[in-house]
């Protein structure tokens, strides 16, 4: 997967999670959490959908890698290049 | 490999939504369900042609769609249900009467409290503010030991009276310890019930579990109902199957028991503790049906009234069979936008003593159900006027009713006031989610679910 196919996986994922969600003028360096007001039961949620779809364990200890737009994509980048 | 990844005993609420989010990821779960029907205590039955619900009288904890944080929306998003599907119907208002004309108004508008403290306790509402203001800065959810609620609130409010009728509403509604409750729980109660307020969900407590389970089933889960469980099976010290009352054995790698501490443990064989984790708050209910016409000769623009016609709350269990002196009287039907209907329902709920309705005989139990019907619709015709004459149908039940319903130990309906909130249990792949983990309501028993799959199975695997 390219950067920009990662990119619209978490977009659509977050978009799933959440009817609400303003991914217009998204900042992708700025912590998704804030600017999406989403709490940490629904970033779970981000982690399940990864596991579920592409059957990435992703452990508790890199959550914080996945803060913001960027940070996910450079995380994950590597691990679905493959697909 | 184990017949399922988890077994949930229990098709209530809290069963439903921990069912729910744990099959929305894939895992292969079965709910296990002792009655035929689901719902646990918040379920519903048919005499005579009338669709009866049990349970509460109304969920708390609305909120309107597009408020991210509050719970009720936290909830639907985990559970993946769409907030702008579901149809909501808020109260009229509620009233807390107490002696000698003291009453309060509350609404899903909280500014509605504010004013009626302002103008009918006019020294005390700085107080009330200030107190407003700690809560507001509160976190609820971090474990800390017992605060004393009557403690906290003789910091800002000094007359016993406006302490007893703010604490009613909140007790009644979720309080498994007597007389005081532990602060954070009230916290939790203050906003569910006066910040965020009433409401229920378009049709009846049928349809809103039968949108659990379809919910449930369309992400793979299955139910299996009139399936108790005897036992929870060990091996090497962990769970590793249950099995039901008729011998069969199902295989599973975790299990969620939703039936309380107690019956917990009695299926662990460990001693189920009940001196500790029974609680002592149980209540009977009456439900009865009236013609629409009749509706005009009783005082019912309230949604729910809060009462007590003793001049001080006595929160506790009673020396006698029921107390009579405070309760609650719900208009099902005054929620705002629900169709009118051919009767209404008046549903009235007074604490009562377990062991004096465990005790009697078949038919003393009989003339108990009597006595303490008159002697409720006597005092809340008191309240509301007379309505006796106009009653086409009612029906009651005890705590008895309620311990064979909901596996509550000793109808405790609220559970013990010792909460696991953790969920865990002497065996570690076994959790307990529900009323005896900490949360309440339905809103708050099916967050319970929700959080202990997301804390102990989901990141486990």
């Amino acid at each position: 997967m390219t950067r920009g196919e990662i990119k619209d996986v978490i977009l659509e994922i977050i978009a799933d999670i959440d009817e609400d969600a303003d991914m217009d003028g998204l900042n992708p360096d700025e912590p998704l959490r804030d600017q999406l007001d989403l709490d940490s039961m629904d970033f779970l949620d981000i982690v399940m959908e990864l596991r579920k779809r592409y059957k990435l364990q992703i452990p508790e200890a890199d959550y914080p890698e996945l803060a913001t737009l960027t940070s996910c994509i450079n995380y994950l980048e590597p691990k679905l290049k493959a697909l | 490999m184990a017949d399922y990844s988890l077994i949930i005993i229990g098709g209530g609420l809290s069963g439903l939504a921990a069912g729910i989010r744990f099959a929305r990821f894939g895992g292969s779960v079965l709910i296990l369900e002792k009655h035929a029907i689901p719902g646990g205590l918040n379920s519903y039955y048919f005499r005579k042609g009338f669709l009866l619900e049990t349970g509460l009288h109304a969920m708390t904890n609305f909120a309107e769609p597009g408020d991210k944080r509050a719970p009720l929306n936290r909830l639907f998003r985990q559970l993946k249900f769409s907030r702008h599907d579901f149809i909501t119907h808020e109260q009229f208002s509620s009233l807390i009467h107490f002696p000698a004309g003291n009453t309060l108004r509350f609404s899903n508008d909280f500014s509605l409290l504010q004013e009626e403290i302002a103008s009918r306790f006019p020294a005390e509402i700085d107080g009330f503010n200030s107190l407003l203001a700690v809560v507001n800065g509160y976190d609820p959810f971090t474990p800390k030991a017992w605060i004393s609620t009557r403690v906290m609130l003789a910091r800002f409010l000094h007359d016993p009276l406006l302490i007893d009728m703010i604490l009613l509403p909140l007790m009644v509604y979720g309080n498994s310890e007597e007389h005081d409750m532990d602060f954070p729980q009230f916290v939790i109660m203050f906003r569910s019930i006066y910040q965020e307020g009433f409401f229920r969900p378009d049709g009846t407590m049928k349809d809103f579990l039968a949108l659990l389970v379809d919910k449930f089933t369309s992400y793979g889960g299955e139910i299996r109902y009139n399936s108790q469980v005897q036992s929870i099976g060990i091996t090497d010290q962990q769970a590793s199957h249950v099995k039901l009352a008729g011998g069969e054995a199902i295989s599973c790698d975790a299990v969620i028991s939703t039936v309380g501490a107690p019956g917990t443990f009695a299926m662990l064989s460990l001693n189920p503790q009940e001196e500790k984790y029974a609680g002592r708050m149980t209540f009977v209910e009456s439900i009865y049906i009236l013609p629409r016409q009749a509706k005009k000769e009783v005082k019912s623009d309230h949604t729910i009234i809060f009462y007590c016609l003793s001049d001080q709350l006595q929160y506790c269990q009673p020396v006698k069979p029921v107390d009579t002196s405070w309760g609650v009287i719900c208009f099902p039907e005054n929620f705002q936008g629900l169709p009118t209907s051919e009767n209404f329902q008046i549903r009235i709920t007074h604490a009562a003593n377990y062991d004096l309705w465990k005790k009697a005989s078949p038919l003393e139990y009989t003339a108990m159900k009597q006595e303490w019907g008159a002697k409720s619709r006597e005092m809340s015709a008191k309240i509301i006027g007379n309505y006796e004459q106009n009653i086409v149908y009612e029906d009651s039940f005890t705590p008895i009713t309620i311990e064979r319903y909901t596996a509550k130990a000793r109808g405790a309906v609220y559970g013990s006031p010792v909460k696991i909130k953790d969920g865990r249990t002497p065996c570690s792949n076994v959790f307990i989610a529900g009323t005896d983990q900490g949360f309440l309501g339905i809103v708050g028993s099916m967050l319970s679910g929700v959080s202990i799959v997301n804390q102990h199975i989901l990141t486990e695997n």
